[in-house]
């Protein structure tokens, strides 16, 4: 325990982002090789140039999530935060962004909080073209709860409440939300976390719906499940199938963890937001 | 201050407006949609937001998040509708969101026939929920109560930092009537209480001595923590019997401490009478008509109106209805607040009127039932 | 003073814009207080539709929101008139639209007035929309619950400009008549 003590007043001193985390409540709970430190870095890397550049006020920023691992982000960042319900945090984020337009909301959440009980909110939002940043982070599992059917588990895959196999195929958010005039849809992975600070970075400065998907590793729960719980093998096996390509098109965008998952930057537009729209240009 | 001639309705919308409504979310469900389609015209003009969600699970999210945001933030919505915000209720209590829901009561169950009323949901006001909590359910009798009580609503959301619920139903939703309608700068209008200190020594639910807690809204630089776990003061999650007893006992033990600001209830008739009503809401209307009936025939009876039906202030309650023998309780269900009036006057003689009508209780078929006792 | 006004007429034939009209002249010109509910059937159009309405001077007065004992009847269209028997008081006032209605059952102190609504609305505004107005006219002219400059203001409130003249001239029509 005094290890641990020490270990946070030293790093309170020692790394520059600390300035967005709520050190008092690190280490977190997630797991050794868990991808969400590393994606939660690069999104604080982002959040910092869009601040140092004076685009983003961090006093502005509102993090809100729901119910999940992912969700748990709201307990350790420096910023306003919300950790609402599962599924509600989009709903939660447009209310907030409505009341108070000069807010910049981040919503994060694991692909079972935003696209499953939360993908009616995700569509609308879409739909909306409402001024949030959504986050997803698919770890193809629901972790947890303890490694129970995710939309996102491969087909034929063993979980806990598909002891058989699961019989469904994945969901393919990125073409989900093609179906809507949005402004930034990406897929990027933590094991490039320099891309994906480059999406975060590019999303934080747009307006409308923006979204970014984020494969990542859950050795604890999917990689026991698919025979890697080695955090450093999981990593090389999604390694293997993650592929990174400029442009990619939506038909390429399947999740498909057998013949490998395309990262890149699905649709970039620059519609007016929801907001600009009710406001009349004025943001 | 004007004299308007509208319905139960449009009297929640406008107390809304000069309550300082500036957000409001919602579904379409009859008997309230024009709560909704009024809002749509007018809100914009006072500087506010309305937003037609997908379902009523977005809609009641959405307020406790506008609220968070600084707004002055409300839903309206039917059975169905309220049955799917059940979760995000718990939420706004639980965080300690000071929101309004205007719960226009239809009869059920499920779908039930939408136009008509009923009285049948007061439980489903009261503990929709899952946990342990108070929320303060005010039931109208009138058009100018619509108005005044919604008022109330917000006021007491505010001061209390708690999710209030203004308990109408589909008969007052579309009853007209003449009222007057007060301005911003003639009734009380309560805004929440803001942090006096700075953000390193604020805590977003530590309470001062009145049992609340000042709230620090997004953007402020308060870095604040809306939590939907346990938390502690400053809004951490802590798995601990102790934080959990501190935490509900707040949440419940600021509504109970301020209840004179809650309940509130009025009588008719109550000098030295023999026999009492006990009702609320539009079935309030039919009682005082039997009672004025009885009356002329000369039966001592008066009538006490809950304005509040949850949380009753027992005591005050039990002062008030101590002199009689019999006490009735009109209502348009199979009988559910009886069972509170049968709890607190345990000692008297307390019937059941529970009359099922999808307008509101007549009084010769109270008359029938109370008849029967005398 | 307290009125309990009972109306019964065909969807279609403007029974709930007579008791707005009536319902804005009492609460807000004449500084009533007025308390009044409308029914209607799922269709909109030829199925019954009622409004009842309890004006006193005295808020006291008010209590249930429905007619228990009419002391002005109104009958646009004769669906089912048995039901409401029952519910007329026994010194009412009770108006007949003649163009539809012919028998009808006396008690010694009703007061019954007969015109044909519909054929005169037809007839002076050429129209028979305006046949509840027509009757409203004959009912304020002849119960005074209002006065007719109030109902006036309250067609200029509520009645689009187009329509505006038209209804007045109705309730003028009605007013005057015997």
């Amino acid at each position: 325990m005094a290890l641990i003590e020490k270990t946070k007043v030293e790093l309170g001193k020692a790394h520059p982002l600390d300035k967005y985390l709520r050190i008092e409540r690190i280490p977190t709970l997630w797991c050794p090789g868990c991808g969400l430190g590393v994606s939660l870095a690069a999104l604080l890397k982002a959040i910092d140039r869009r601040v140092k550049e004076g685009v983003l006020d961090p006093k502005k920023i509102v993090f809100v999530t729901g119910i999940g691992c992912t969700a748990r982000t709201s307990f350790y960042v420096g910023f306003d935060a919300a950790h609402t319900l599962h599924g509600r945090a989009v709903a939660f984020a447009t209310g907030a962004k409505l009341a108070n337009p000069k807010l910049e909301l981040i919503v994060l959440g694991g692909d079972g909080d935003i696209a499953g009980i939360g993908g009616n909110h995700l569509i609308h939002a879409a739909r909306r073209n409402m001024d949030l940043l959504v986050i997803m982070n698919t770890n193809f599992i629901y972790a947890m709860t303890g490694g129970q059917l995710a939309p996102t588990t491969p087909p034929g895959l063993y979980t806990t409440t598909t002891p058989q196999g699961s019989r469904e195929k994945p969901m393919n958010v990125i073409k989900l939300l093609a179906a809507f005039e949005v402004n930034y849809v990406a897929r990027g992975s933590s094991i490039y976390p320099q891309l994906l600070e480059q999406y975060y970075y590019k999303a934080l400065g747009m307006r409308g719906f923006r979204f970014i998907e984020v494969v990542s590793t859950c050795p604890e729960v999917f990689g026991r499940h698919i025979g890697y719980r080695d955090p450093v093998t999981l990593y090389d096996e999604l390694k293997k199938r993650v592929k990174v390509k400029t442009k990619p098109s939506i038909e390429e965008s399947s999740l498909d963890w057998d013949r490998g998952i395309i990262i890149g930057e699905y649709i970039v537009n620059d519609y007016p937001g929801y907001i600009e729209l009710i406001m009349g240009g004025k943001k | 201050m004007k004299r308007v001639y509208t319905h139960g309705n449009r009297a929640i919308a406008e107390a809304a407006l000069v309550a300082g409504l500036k957000f409001y979310a919602g579904y379409p469900i009859t008997p309230t949609s024009d709560i909704m389609e009024y809002l749509a015209e007018k809100l914009p003009e006072y500087g506010g937001v309305m937003m037609q969600f997908e379902d009523e699970l977005a809609s009641i999210n959405a307020i406790v998040g506008a609220s968070w945001a600084g707004a002055k933030a409300m839903t309206a919505t039917s059975g169905p509708g309220f049955s799917l915000m059940a979760e995000g209720l718990g939420l706004a209590v639980i965080t300690e969101t000071p929101i309004v829901i205007a719960y226009v009561m239809r009869a059920g169950p499920s779908t039930g026939v939408p136009t008509k009323s009923t009285q049948a949901d007061i439980y489903q006001a009261r503990f929709v929920s899952h946990g342990d909590y108070i929320i303060p359910v005010l039931a109208p009798w009138s058009v100018q109560e619509a108005f005044d009580l919604t008022i109330k609503a917000f006021n007491i959301a505010e001061y209390l930092r708690t999710p209030v619920i203004l308990l109408s139903d589909a008969t007052l939703a579309h009853l007209w009537e003449s009222a007057v309608f007060r301005d911003r700068g003639e009734v009380e209008i309560i805004d929440r209480k803001k942090p006096k200190v700075p953000p390193e020594k604020y805590k977003p639910y530590e309470p001062e001595e009145d049992g609340i807690a000042p709230m620090a809204v997004f953007g402020e630089g308060y870095k604040v923590l809306v939590e939907s776990l346990t938390h502690d003061e400053r809004g951490f999650y802590i798995q601990d019997t102790m934080v959990q007893r501190r935490m509900v006992q707040r949440i419940v033990g600021k509504i109970i401490k301020n209840i004179d600001r809650v309940f509130e209830y009025e009588t008719h008739y109550m000098d030295n009478a023999r026999h009492a009503i006990v009702s609320y809401g539009t079935s309030a209307r039919s009682s005082l008509a039997v009672v004025r009936d009885l009356r002329e025939k000369g039966i001592d009876i008066g009538m006490v109106r809950l304005k509040t039906i949850w949380p009753i202030d027992e005591g005050s309650l039990r002062k008030t209805l101590s002199g009689v023998e019999k006490i009735f309780v009109v209502e348009n269900n199979m009988g559910k607040l009886v069972w509170d009036i049968q709890r607190i006057m345990h000692d008297k003689e307390v019937i059941p009127v529970s009359i099922i009508d999808l307008d509101l209780p007549s009084p010769n078929e109270i008359l029938e039932v109370i008849n029967e006792w005398l | 003073m307290k009125h309990e006004v009972l109306v019964i007429g065909r969807g279609g034939q403007g029974i709930l814009l007579f008791g707005r009209v009536l319902g804005v002249a009492a609460a807000k010109y004449a500084q009533l207080h007025v308390s009044a509910t409308e029914s209607y059937g799922s269709e909109t159009r030829g199925t019954e539709s009622r409004v009842d309405m309890i004006i006193s001077d005295k808020l006291e007065e008010i209590d249930y929101i429905k007619v228990r004992k009419a002391t002005i009847f109104l009958v646009m269209y004769p669906f089912n008139l048995e039901k409401y028997m029952d519910m007329i008081s026994d010194n009412a006032c009770i108006f007949l639209n003649a163009t539809y209605i012919e028998d009808f059952p006396e008690k010694p102190d009703w007061k019954i007035h007969r015109a044909p609504y519909t054929e005169i609305a037809e007839k002076e505004t050429g129209t028979i929309r305006t046949a509840n107005i027509v009757a409203l006219g004959h009912v304020v002219g002849k119960t005074g619950i209002v006065k007719p400059e109030h109902v006036i203001d309250a067609i200029r409130e509520i009645v689009p400009s187009k329509w505006l003249e038209l209804n007045i001239k109705a309730f003028n029509v009605g007013l005057n008549l015997p």
